[in-house]
């Protein structure tokens, strides 16, 4: 081998050694199939290129052009009635058979169905992580939630979970004041709780802000008389009375998985619906996750 | 024979121009009248979010966001459902896009909301630190063009059958007829929004070209 | 062979279009690295308020270069070639010189006029068929024009048989003509509507999915019959010219060509793999794209045997230089674009940056490397002076390279990651990364090719300079040269 195909794969070697360290370094798993398949092509195209066109480049420097001259010659070009290269030949004789065979017999063009492969990538998936999922403990459901909050809900509640100074929920306390004054006057009815419907209203005035501070304070030291009227739903201790109103204290599965399923529309904004794209499974995740969250 | 064709240009042309059309016929044709069928349910856009579909494409977001969920899990995962081909029956022109600088957006309307995108048009690092998506500003104050927005419903319902009601006719008396309907819808998008000169000019009976938009991302499901 | 020494090529439309090849080239790299930078830095959004944004600039840097400067590139290439290979002078003839400038000024009022309407934001979203209504009207003259005058110029020919630079001339003007023509078709709503709204909006023909297919079947060959067959049309022509060569082989001209007609077009769906065309449909052009590289590679390897034996040319004669590594670049993109177009691959390939890597393999080692080598060859024909300063040229040669080396690199890195960190799912199952983590890690090569866009647009200042001193102030020549171009 000359010295310019050495330095020829050299350069390819290393350009894909580049790429497979990033990669790595971004913990990314190549033994899957589709990671595989695109790094072997990416190795394909930087050796075939730089080996195939510095072997015509040699050429260049060893061997001397010649052959039977056709009688045109245009502005004084010539042209050589020379016969094709012969792997080029092949190569082309090959690839068109190969495409007939790929349409025709080996995958025909109407057998397959990308729908059909989501199908079984889905299940394949189900059945990998569905054990572990079912037996997860609190320590691996935190692991597993933090990472599904900083996909799915970071955006809106910032990578801490402190709602991006009021954009949104923060999650590093319960409620504000202003949370709190709003829901008492407006009323709610978004979540889904077995309990309905919470009505508008229920305290006024100073009644009302005394509540307010109460609950955004949480919950702690004396409670304001006025408070019966919210206790009767949400329970004496504010904890909603086992699942059947929210929970005023914390972030608990069931508000999470409400809220999430349901969305809600309060004093900070609309967050959105989540319907049914997050299962039980991580519903329980984010719980776990976002009550690491709250500050002291 | 290929020199003899190469001493013909006429016959030379008409040569080259059958081997390129051919495959044209083959693969294009036999697909049109099936893949434009709307999948049951689909309602055309209404004016105010064809006004902001024609935000997004003056503005070129499709320089950044595709709006095509492939079947792959990971896919699903992040943006929801894979796209399927009768949702876009009434996207004149399509805006699938080729390139992901920013995430994928045909359901964005399931999981960001007008206020967050008020947020974030205004100045995206506010909530996503570290955002290389410009802010938006001047959709704060540029009024979005509704009449040609409306222009262009009457004309999917003339041309290409489009499913519109009666509102929907070719006469300036119509176009001012419907017009309320347009600002409420707007009105809607407003209440949810903080910017004072949003608000404003929603109340005078102006849609800020960031409204229209808006409309058009939530209607993105 | 008959010599016609009388023979007075005239050069004044390819002059013309040399010029605007060279102002719309700066215009186009200098939006380019500016948008590029913009992705690094996104401060850069606001230099120019509401229309300096990246979404705003970013279809102004691809039609700039593809309508302004490989266009001009094509049409000045054209003129000049066309003559002398069909053995006519434009001078001949008063109707075949009225259409010639006529074209130009067309093409350059339409050009700029598509400028500004982009800018404002008037746009029909479809990628490299943006423009409004009234601008593809323009477009569609101007290209009837062009049409007319290659068919006169055919016409009036002396030398019998077309050499192969006019077979693709001919496929580069009869491809667009179908693609641009059925990819356009839309219906303006001012006129729809009884007279609402504003006149320049339109609507597209076809919806959806059949939008997309129409788009793509037009898009990838616009590639094709845009940045591939009027490019091969020039090697062909200036490669052994200017090495004074002959061709290598008749035999593989020919197969080349026809086998490129005859794939290309089979191929578009590969931009819609995994989309909502139906799985057939993809895997035809999944398919074909991979029959695709032995007809494209024909033409290179033609080219680089065509170069046999001439090791010294090429250490010698930098346009060789350009020519040559133009061809290895077009071998590069031409297997790239195939392996990108295998579904496998595709799926982690397409959405992510390692596209725009083989796109610009394709146009800043392949399309802007021959645009100049040509012009370069033709200046001191068309001025009668030496080329200014060879110095200068081989500074740009490696500063260029060195630029598309680190564009691709570093766009090749950054997509395969990319691709790879949106699949990823950790240990329980769940998405790795949030899509922002997979934006901020793109940083330093987003710098990087910004950097690269800045040397790319250095080494094309060179090339303006080195072009501008040629046309004025060099040495004056007394005689046409035969082959090889003369350099200070
Ligand atoms: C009739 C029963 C009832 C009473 C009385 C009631 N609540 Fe509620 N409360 C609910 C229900 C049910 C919800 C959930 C509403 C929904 O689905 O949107 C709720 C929701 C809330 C929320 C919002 C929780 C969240 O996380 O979004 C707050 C805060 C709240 N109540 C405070 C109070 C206070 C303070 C009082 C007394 C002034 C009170 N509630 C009285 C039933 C009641
Ligand atoms: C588009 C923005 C957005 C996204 C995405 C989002 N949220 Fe929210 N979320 C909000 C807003 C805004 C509020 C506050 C609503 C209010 O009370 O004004 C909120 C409130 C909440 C609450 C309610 C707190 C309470 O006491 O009522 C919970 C729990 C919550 N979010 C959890 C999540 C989780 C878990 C995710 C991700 C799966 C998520 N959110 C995604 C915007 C969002
Ligand atoms: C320079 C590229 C760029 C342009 C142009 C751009 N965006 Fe973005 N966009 C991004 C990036 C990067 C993100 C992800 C980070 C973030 O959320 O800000 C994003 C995120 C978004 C999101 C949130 C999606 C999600 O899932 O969180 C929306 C909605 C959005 N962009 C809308 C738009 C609209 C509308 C326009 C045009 C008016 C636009 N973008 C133009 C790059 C861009
Ligand atoms: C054998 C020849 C080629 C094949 C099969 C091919 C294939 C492909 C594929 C598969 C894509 C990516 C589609 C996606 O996933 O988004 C692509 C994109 C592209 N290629 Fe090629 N390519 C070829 C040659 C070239 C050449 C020579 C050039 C330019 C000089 C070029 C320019 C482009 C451009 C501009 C795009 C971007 C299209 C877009 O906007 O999405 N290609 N090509
Ligand atoms: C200084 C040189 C150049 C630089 C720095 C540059 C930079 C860029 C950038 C940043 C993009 C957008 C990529 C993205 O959205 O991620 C782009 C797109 C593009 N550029 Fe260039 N460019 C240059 C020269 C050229 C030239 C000379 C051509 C053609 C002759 C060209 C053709 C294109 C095309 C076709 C696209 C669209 C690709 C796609 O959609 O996939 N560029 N360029
Ligand atoms: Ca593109
Ligand atoms: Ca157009
Ligand atoms: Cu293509």
């Amino acid at each position: 081998m000359n010295a310019l195909m050495i330095k020829g794969l050299l350069f390819a070697a290393i350009l894909i050694g580049a790429t497979i360290y990033v990669v790595n370094s971004m913990n990314i798993d190549l033994s899957d199939p589709i990671n595989m398949i695109a790094m072997i092509g990416a190795v394909a195209i930087a050796v075939l290129t730089v080996g195939v066109s510095i072997k015509y480049i040699n050429q260049m420097k060893t061997d001397t052009a010649g052959g039977e001259l056709a009688d045109e010659s245009w502005d004084g070009i010539g042209e050589y009635k020379n016969e094709v290269p012969s792997g080029w030949a092949y190569s082309w004789l090959g690839t068109a058979i190969w495409a007939m065979w790929y349409m025709i017999s080996g995958y025909p063009v109407n057998a397959f169905s990308q729908i059909g492969q989501w199908n079984e990538e889905v299940k394949a998936y189900n059945t990998k992580f569905e054990e572990m999922h079912k037996t997860a403990d609190a320590a691996t459901l935190r692991q597993m939630g933090e990472s599904i909050f900083l996909v799915q809900c970071a955006p809106c509640h910032g990578t801490t979970g402190d709602g991006l100074s009021g954009k949104a929920q923060d999650f590093t306390s319960r409620m504000t004041e202003a949370q709190v004054l709003a829901v008492i006057e407006k009323g709610s009815n978004q979540l889904g709780y077995p309990m309905g419907a919470m009505p508008p209203m229920m305290a006024t005035g100073q009644d009302a802000k005394d509540i307010a501070k109460y609950i955004a304070g949480g919950m702690k030291g004396e409670q304001p008389a006025s408070f019966a009227a919210c206790a009767s739903c949400h329970g004496a201790d504010g904890k909603g009375m086992a699942g059947m109103s929210p929970n005023l204290t914390g972030y608990d599965e069931t508000l999470v998985g409400n809220v999430v399923k349901n969305g809600k529309k309060g004093a900070l904004g609309r967050m959105p619906a989540y319907h049914d794209r997050m299962t039980p499974v991580q519903v329980k995740a984010l719980s776990a996750y976002i009550q690491t969250l709250k500050g002291e | 024979m290929f020199h003899w064709l190469e001493k013909n240009p006429f016959f030379f042309s008409v040569g080259v121009f059958v081997v390129i059309a051919f495959a044209g016929l083959i693969e294009i044709l036999p697909n049109f009248a099936e893949a434009s069928r709307p999948v049951v349910g689909l309602k055309p856009y209404s004016v105010l979010e064809l006004a902001g579909k024609n935000i997004y494409m003056k503005d070129q977001c499709i320089a950044c966001h595709s709006q095509l969920i492939r079947p792959f899990k990971a896919e699903t995962d992040r943006y929801g459902q894979y796209s399927l081909s009768g949702e876009y029956a009434y996207d004149r022109p399509f805006l699938w896009g080729s390139k992901r600088t920013g995430p994928d957006l045909h359901r964005i309307g399931n999981y960001r909301t007008t206020d967050w995108h008020e947020n974030h048009m205004w100045e995206p690092t506010s909530v996503v630190p570290g955002s290389i998506m410009p802010a938006y500003k001047h959709m704060f104050t540029n009024i979005a063009d509704i009449e040609t927005a409306y222009a262009e419903a009457v004309t999917v319902k003339n041309v290409f059958a489009t499913p519109y009601g009666d509102e929907i006719k070719g006469t300036r008396a119509a176009w001012e007829a419907h017009k309320p309907a347009v600002l409420a819808e707007a009105a809607k998008i407003a209440a949810d929004m903080k910017n004072k000169d949003v608000k404003d000019a929603v109340a005078a009976g102006n849609i800020p070209e960031v409204v229209a938009l808006i409309a058009y991302l939530n209607r993105l499901k | 062979m008959q010599s016609n020494a009388a023979l007075e090529y005239d050069y004044s439309v390819a002059k013309l279009f040399t010029y605007t090849t060279i102002l719309f080239g700066f215009l186009g790299m200098l939006i380019g690295t500016l948008i590029a930078a913009q992705l690094a830095f996104p401060e850069l959004n606001y230099l120019l308020g509401e229309y300096g944004t990246f979404s705003r600039l970013r279809p102004l840097h691809t039609n700039i270069v593809i309508f302004g400067f490989t266009l001009s590139g094509v049409f000045a290439t054209f003129y000049y070639s066309a003559q002398r290979v069909l053995k006519v002078s434009m001078a001949e003839s008063k109707f075949i010189m009225f259409i010639g400038k006529f074209h130009f000024w067309l093409y350059f009022v339409g050009a700029l006029l598509g400028v500004i309407s982009l800018l404002l934001g008037y746009t029909q979203s479809k990628e490299y068929a943006q423009f409004e209504w009234p601008i593809d009207i323009v477009i569609v003259l101007v290209w009837v024009l062009w049409g007319v005058a290659m068919f006169a110029l055919i016409g009036i020919r002396r030398e019998k048989a077309l050499y192969i630079s006019i077979w693709y001339y001919i496929a580069c003007f009869l491809g667009i003509a179908m693609l641009y023509l059925f990819n356009n078709m839309s219906v303006p709503t001012y006129f729809a509507s009884g007279g609402l709204g504003n006149i320049l909006h339109s609507v597209s023909m076809y919806s959806g999915t059949n939008d997309a297919l129409v788009q793509w079947w037009y898009g990838h060959n616009a590639v094709a019959f845009g940045f591939t067959v009027p490019i091969v049309a020039m090697i062909y022509y200036f490669l052994p010219k200017e090495s004074g060569q002959a061709i290598y082989s008749y035999k593989l001209s020919l197969l080349s060509f026809w086998g490129l007609m005859f794939v290309y077009l089979w191929a578009g769906s590969h931009h819609l793999l995994w989309s909502t065309v139906p799985d057939w449909m993809q895997t035809m052009g999944s398919v074909f794209s991979v029959v695709l590289i032995l007809p494209s590679w024909g033409s290179a390897i033609n080219m680089l045997l065509t170069m046999k034996g001439e090791w010294n040319q090429l250490t010698e004669n930098p346009l060789i230089k350009f020519m040559v590594l133009a061809s290895t670049f077009y071998m590069l993109s031409t297997l790239e674009g195939p392996i990108q177009a295998i579904k496998s691959v595709n799926a982690i390939a397409h959405f992510t940056d390692w596209i725009p890597g083989h796109v610009h393999d394709g146009v800043l080692g392949w399309v802007v490397f021959m645009i100049m080598a040509a012009l370069f060859h033709m200046a001191p024909r068309m001025f009668k002076r030496e080329i200014y300063s060879k110095k200068l040229l081989e500074a740009q040669f490696w500063l260029q390279t060195t630029a598309v080396v680190l564009y691709f690199t570093s766009m090749w890195i950054a997509g395969i990651t990319q691709g790879m960190m949106w699949r990823a799912v950790d240990e329980y199952g769940n998405l790795m990364y949030s899509f922002i983590d997979t934006v901020t890690v793109l940083h330093p090569y987003y710098a990087i090719r910004a950097l690269s866009g800045v040397m790319y647009l250095t080494g094309f200042l060179m090339f303006a300079y080195n072009m501008y001193k040629t046309m004025t102030s060099s040495r004056e020549l007394t005689e046409e040269p035969q082959f090889r171009s003369p350099m200070a």
